[in-house]
């Protein structure tokens, strides 16, 4: 995967020094441990056995640079402490190894995050649309996790397995070279072998997390169906539909196990066989008399060494590829382009909460627009026109599916019309920074969404900075009247909301996102049915405090009670895609058509018998 | 206010007693655990013994010049290296048998309680944070055990055998030797529990930072609109510094503790290399192949201190999950079934509220002295605003609550006297927004009545109308609903329902919003066909539609937890209040939905 490589040197950018001397600490590391042995060899053969007469040249060089063999014969605690230093220098590299690579790794993955957050912040929302939550979520945790673990872990542990393999055997040719050979002599076979093994698990893995899968569905399935249950006092048929995918789980992992339990005795009687050639050599050797004792046991020490790291390295080079995967995964959401591109990267506080300059005029004209581009699909907009004064109010009425959301959608950037034109204040909206426009415009919508954070810093939002202002968080509380409702919360304004906090009703959930709008001060108000869930006496009183803010915005009131849209300076029936009525509530009630029908409807309740024949209508 | 279950994850002490209640999931794997304590003794036998023979092997080649008296010894080495293989393959097979086998009871015993625990106890845990109970905590859990008890084993008789036979060879020695056993011990200790807090900060941090991101996917529209990406990504960074923080913490800590237990190990090394060594000189009876010896045991010494340390740690991270599913285990149903329930009747002729006061949060009543008598071939209609507690009357009725003052009369007889299962098992319930289950059409209406041949489901299916819709699906009743029913519409699941309903054939069916999601025209085939049904039953409606409401024997109106109006439609349209409010309110929205189906 050239493509991964190129990714994984482009993580590592910044890091770049600080890993290498990870890695630079790693050899060091390495190198040192197998001199740790080196001392009792030394020790052994040039001092303690037959008076250091038959050490090689080797050896006597150590044994000359510690003091001498006589010397060294009655203070023998000084290769005791060369022994100790070694090995607390080679602990030091090691600290430093393990330091430096978990600062890098533990930087590239918060880099990464914070990329991967800022950038499905700023993905379109047709690109949103076509994804699923869920592996978005799992790319952005897991997968980052797995590239964390492959940066701090996989790397060093590969690096370290194959030096620990490659370091010793200089110093063991050094020795002996016929040492040399047997302590490498099935090496491969075992590297070889876990490598297969590992590949092979793979499925198995599979198989296991589909039958955890089907586990857990079937938990969540019964939970969120337990009225169900309990209603037709299902619990035995559950439990024993339970028992057999649990079951089913238990017997994938217990396969698992059954394998591993053959890899790891195989593999360990491969890693003995390689130790038991080493002892068979080095004793033949020592019986010949053509190697000594010390050298001998810094074989049979080495060989344990790197005998277990190597065993790992399959399973390590079989989890390199998970994360290869996982990396990838993380690039592709990186690589979407964001909708911002080659938009002003100024700061959003510089544009979008630039000054009020009052309402702002809109102009629709000829617009289309359709979600779907597939052929046959018709537009969910379908040339639609009308104009908005500044200051003024629209009022948007029409059924379900007519387009009234889209409206909203396409004023705020969220998707791009296909053709015709919009313009604020004279500008093509598609001109104008998706940033900027949405600055100018405060949005609540019929389903708003709240922050898991205090009410305060939901209301105060947008007023970033500025947590303290209580005057524009009770009065814009207060027009939206939800003021006396939160001050019935025992704590008030800095009551949570949200996953550990309170839930707020449907009602309280529009009522809050409305008052935080209002903070916005924005231009242009748009309310996507954002008062479906208050009651008819709380929204005139909404409507009232709107009313007295007029000429600071313009609104877009998306409505289903006519009585709402009432005093709206121009109301526009919309009928699948199209504007089928245009006017004042005035004008629209003097003709036959919809409107006058729908009105009809909701003010004329004498008539209480059977519903009237439909199709006599319009 | 709703409780916070998900900060529990990190609070775990370690509590003794809450291990012992799972070690008794270990009676049935008596053998396992036997074959367990036999490999970790075995592996640890093999492990002091090698470098006694590595010892002697070589004072053997060095005084005796001859492959052939090394024979034996080396044949011996290949013995011990056998059994040590077959040890492995063994306890891993041991582990898995006792790890999956103890996961899946504990899942089994969990699941289990949760059917039977009452809905005050859901009301509080959101499913997905109960499904982790039975996934990773049980699973967490099971799989520690083994790993713990092997480990306890291989390590304590590591160590005593490695200090008998130390002692045994050379005791001042091994005096000295062995005076880093405490250090090592200390070491493990205060680092293990630094670790510990550590990663177990981390683990709360990495779970904020997954909320998180869930947050900006969710409201990812109205960060759009209020332009918040900057501030969001601002206070996302610093989670994600926390989170590097802690990460590295962690990481920096191990990485002292590694090399410091090494060097150690080391110390122990070179006191028996300075030591010793003087001892082979001045020819006190040490051989060069005892020493040899005694730095390999100085080296093994690290080993079973760091596992144990380790598996310590491992406890303690798994402790919290121990103790949720043992106090999920332990959880007593707050509905339960009297010691002797009233005999079972063949069948329910009436049900009456008596005084029923209803609170789900104490001092918050939802359902103020609530009386209503209802008999067999009356239907019930309950009106009223959102939240007036109509939906609780249903629960209560179903005893998925029971009342909080007052009593519920089944053919008077306190239901509490009765047995729970009898109740429900004559129940139908159907809700607004109706929970299927994967699988078939079929099985989803089957789930009614577990044996029904395939002509009754069709049969029950034709009764409420919904056989022509099932029709349109591919497969018809093959097909498959997806996870909760997610593949159909929320009409052609409240068909499904319906059907399921019927098919069940219950004495009291309660309807809650059961056909608010199917057109009009749809909706009138229903009642027709439930109507039959219905005749000599006891049904509650609650419904918006004016038909369903009208065709009911009574009506209800509640608003504020208490019956404001009842009568019949013309009674309640007469006397012009809250339910000709509704009423006319209901009848302009109908009108108008219609207006728009119909089309301009």
């Amino acid at each position: 995967m050239p493509n991964a490589t190129a990714t994984i040197w482009d993580l590592t950018k910044g890091h770049r020094l600080r890993y290498g001397t990870a890695l630079g600490s790693l050899v060091a590391a390495v190198a040192l441990g197998y001199l740790v042995p080196l001392v009792p060899q030394a020790v052994l053969d040039g001092v303690l056995v037959d008076g250091g007469t038959r050490a090689s040249a080797f050896t006597r060089r150590m044994i000359d640079a510690m003091g001498g063999t006589e010397f060294l014969q009655t203070r023998l605690w000084i290769p005791g402490l060369v022994m100790v230093a070694i090995a607390a220098v080679t602990g030091i590299c090691t600290h430093v190894r393990t330091r430096l690579a978990a600062s890098a790794s533990e930087a590239v993955a918060k880099g990464l995050r914070d990329r991967l957050y800022d950038h499905i912040q700023r993905l379109p929302c047709p690109t949103l649309d076509k994804r699923e939550s869920g592996d978005l979520l799992q790319r952005c945790t897991s997968d980052v996790e797995t590239v964390r673990a492959f940066f701090a872990s996989q790397v060093v542990e590969i690096g370290r397995a194959l030096l620990m393999l490659i370091v010793p055997i200089p110093f063991i040719i050094l020795l002996d070279w016929r040492m040399a050979i047997a302590s490498v002599a099935i090496v491969p076979i075992i590297i070889g072998f876990s490598l297969v093994f590992f590949r092979r698990m793979r499925p198995l893995f599979l198989a296991k997390e589909a039958a955890e899968g089907k586990m857990t569905s079937t938990i969540t399935e019964n939970l969120t169906g337990i009225r169900v249950v309990r209603a037709f006092a299902r619990q035995e048929f559950e439990k024993s539909k339970f028992a057999s995918t649990s079951g089913a789980f238990r017997d994938e992992d217990m396969r698992l196990f059954r394998l591993f339990a053959t890899f790891w005795a195989t593999s360990d009687l491969l890693c003995f066989l390689q130790q038991i050639i080493v002892v068979a050599t080095g004793l033949w050797l020592l019986t010949q008399g053509s190697l000594l004792v010390g050298e001998y046991f810094y074989c049979i020490t080495a060989v344990t060494m790197f005998i277990w790291p190597v065993r790992m390295m399959g399973r390590i080079l079989a989890d390199l590829g998970k994360a290869l995967v996982a990396i990838e995964r993380a690039r592709e959401i990186l690589d979407t382009p964001d909708e911002h591109v080659g938009e002003p990267t100024e700061p959003a506080s510089v544009m979008a909460h630039a000054k009020n300059l009052g309402g702002a005029e809109i102009v629709f004209q000829n617009v289309v627009f359709g979600f779907s581009k597939l052929e046959g699909t018709p537009p969910v907009l379908n040339g639609v026109s009308f104009r908005v004064p500044a200051g003024a109010t629209l009022g948007l009425v029409g059924p379900s599916g007519a387009g009234k959301s889209t409206v909203a959608q396409l004023l705020l950037r969220l998707y791009d019309y296909t053709s015709g034109s919009i313009t604020v204040d004279g500008r093509e909206l598609r001109t104008i920074p998706r940033r900027e426009i949405r600055g100018m415009i405060g949005t609540v919508m019929q389903q708003p969404f709240l922050y898991s954070k205090t009410l305060r810093e939901n209301i105060l939002i947008s007023a970033a900075g500025h947590l303290n202002d209580e005057d524009a968080m009770c009065s814009a509380a207060s027009i939206a009247s939800v003021h006396e409702s939160i001050e019935e919360f025992p704590q008030r304004y800095e009551t949570q909301i949200g996953e550990r906090g309170i839930t707020l009703s449907g009602g309280q959930r529009q009522r809050v996102a409305i008052a935080r709008s209002l903070v916005q001060d924005p231009r242009i108000l748009l309310l996507d049915d954002a008062l479906s869930a208050v009651d008819t006496h709380t929204e005139s009183q909404i409507l009232a405090g709107f009313h007295s803010r007029e000429a600071r915005h313009t609104t877009i009131i998306v409505a289903h009670r006519l009585s709402t849209l009432r005093h709206a300076d121009i109301i526009v029936v919309l009928d699948r895609g199209r504007v089928i009525q245009q006017g004042t509530h005035d004008t629209l009630i003097a003709v036959p058509g919809m409107y006058r029908a729908l009105w009809e409807i909701q003010t004329n309740l004498d008539d209480l018998d059977e519903p009237v024949a439909i199709g006599s209508v319009s | 206010m709703s409780l916070t279950p998900l900060d529990d994850e990190f609070k775990g002490k370690f509590d003794p007693r809450v291990w012992r209640k799972l070690l008794q999931y270990l009676n049935g794997y008596r053998w396992a655990v036997a074959r367990l304590a036999l490999g970790g003794v075995t592996i640890a036998a093999v492990e002091a013994y090698l470098p006694i023979i590595n010892g002697r092997m070589i004072d053997r080649a060095v005084t005796d010049g001859s492959l052939g008296a090394l024979g034996p010894l080396i044949a011996l080495y290949v013995v011990l290296f056998a059994a040590f293989a077959a040890c492995v393959f063994v306890f891993i097979k041991a582990a898995g048998e006792l790890a999956t086998g103890v996961g899946f009871e504990l899942r089994r015993d969990s699941f289990a309680k949760l059917q039977d625990l009452s809905f005050s106890f859901f009301d509080t845990r959101p499913v997905g944070w109960l499904t982790s109970r039975l996934t990773s905590d049980c699973g967490r859990v099971a799989n520690i055990l083994p790993w713990a008890i092997l480990d306890v084993f291989w390590g304590a008789l590591l160590l005593t055998s490695v200090t008998i036979a130390m002692f045994v060879i050379d005791w001042r020695l091994a005096l000295w030797t062995c005076a880093i056993i405490p250090l090592l011990a200390a070491a493990s200790v205060v680092f293990q529990r630094i670790m510990l807090h550590s990663s177990r900060q981390s683990r709360r941090t990495n779970s904020a930072m997954t909320a998180s991101f869930n947050e900006a996917l969710l409201g990812v529209r109205t960060t759009k609109a209020l332009v918040r990406e900057e501030s969001n990504l601002a206070e996302f960074e610093r989670l994600s510094s926390e989170m590097r923080r802690w990460m590295l913490k962690n990481a920096v800590q191990g990485s002292i503790y590694l090399p410091l237990v090494m060097t150690i190990g080391a110390v122990g090394a070179a006191i028996a290399l300075a030591r010793g060594g003087s001892d082979v000189l001045a020819g006190h009876g040490l051989s060069v192949g005892k020493l040899i010896t005694f730095m390999q045991f100085a080296v093994l010494f690290q080993h079973p201190i760091q596992e144990l340390a380790q598996r310590f740690a491992d406890i303690m991270n798994a402790s919290s999950a121990a103790e949720r599913v043992t106090s999920l285990l332990a959880t007593e149903p707050a509905i339960k079934d009297a010691a002797d329930p009233a005999g079972a009747a063949a069948r329910i002729r009436e049900v009456r509220f008596e005084h029923v006061t209803f609170a789900y949060k104490p001092g918050v009543p939802v359902l103020h002295d609530f009386n209503l008598t209802v008999r067999d071939g009356e239907t019930i209609a309950l009106v009223g605003a959102t939240g007036g507690g109509k939906s609780t009357i249903v629960s209560l009725t179903a005893r998925f609550y029971e009342p909080t003052e007052g009593r519920i009369l089944l053919d008077g007889v306190d239901y509490r006297e009765r047995s729970l299962h009898w109740l429900q098992s004559n129940l139908g319930v159907i809700q607004q927004v109706p929970h299927l289950f994967s699988g078939t059409v079929r099985d989803n209406i089957r789930y009614g009545k577990l044996d029904a041949t395939d002509s009754e489901i069709e049969a029950a299916a034709r009764q409420v109308n919904a056989h022509d819709m099932i029709g349109t699906l591919e497969n018809g009743y093959g097909f498959q609903v997806g996870e909760c029913g997610d593949k159909l519409s929320t009409g052609q699941r409240q068909l499904v329902a319906l059907a399921r309903a019927v098919l069940r054939d219950p004495q009291v069916f309660i309807m809650d919003e059961a056909t608010s999601s199917v057109d009009t025209a749809t909706e009138r085939l229903i009642q027709a066909g439930i109507e039959a049904v219905l005749r000599d039953r006891i049904a509650f409606v609650i419904a918006h539609r004016l038909s369903t409401i009208r065709r009911a024997s009574l009506i209800v109106v509640i608003d504020g937890g208490r019956i404001v109006e009842q009568g019949s439609h013309k009674q309640l349209i007469a006397k012009r209040g809250r339910y000709f409010e509704l009423y006319t309110h209901q009848y302009a929205a109908e009108r108008e939905a219609a207006l728009f189906e119909t089309g301009a």
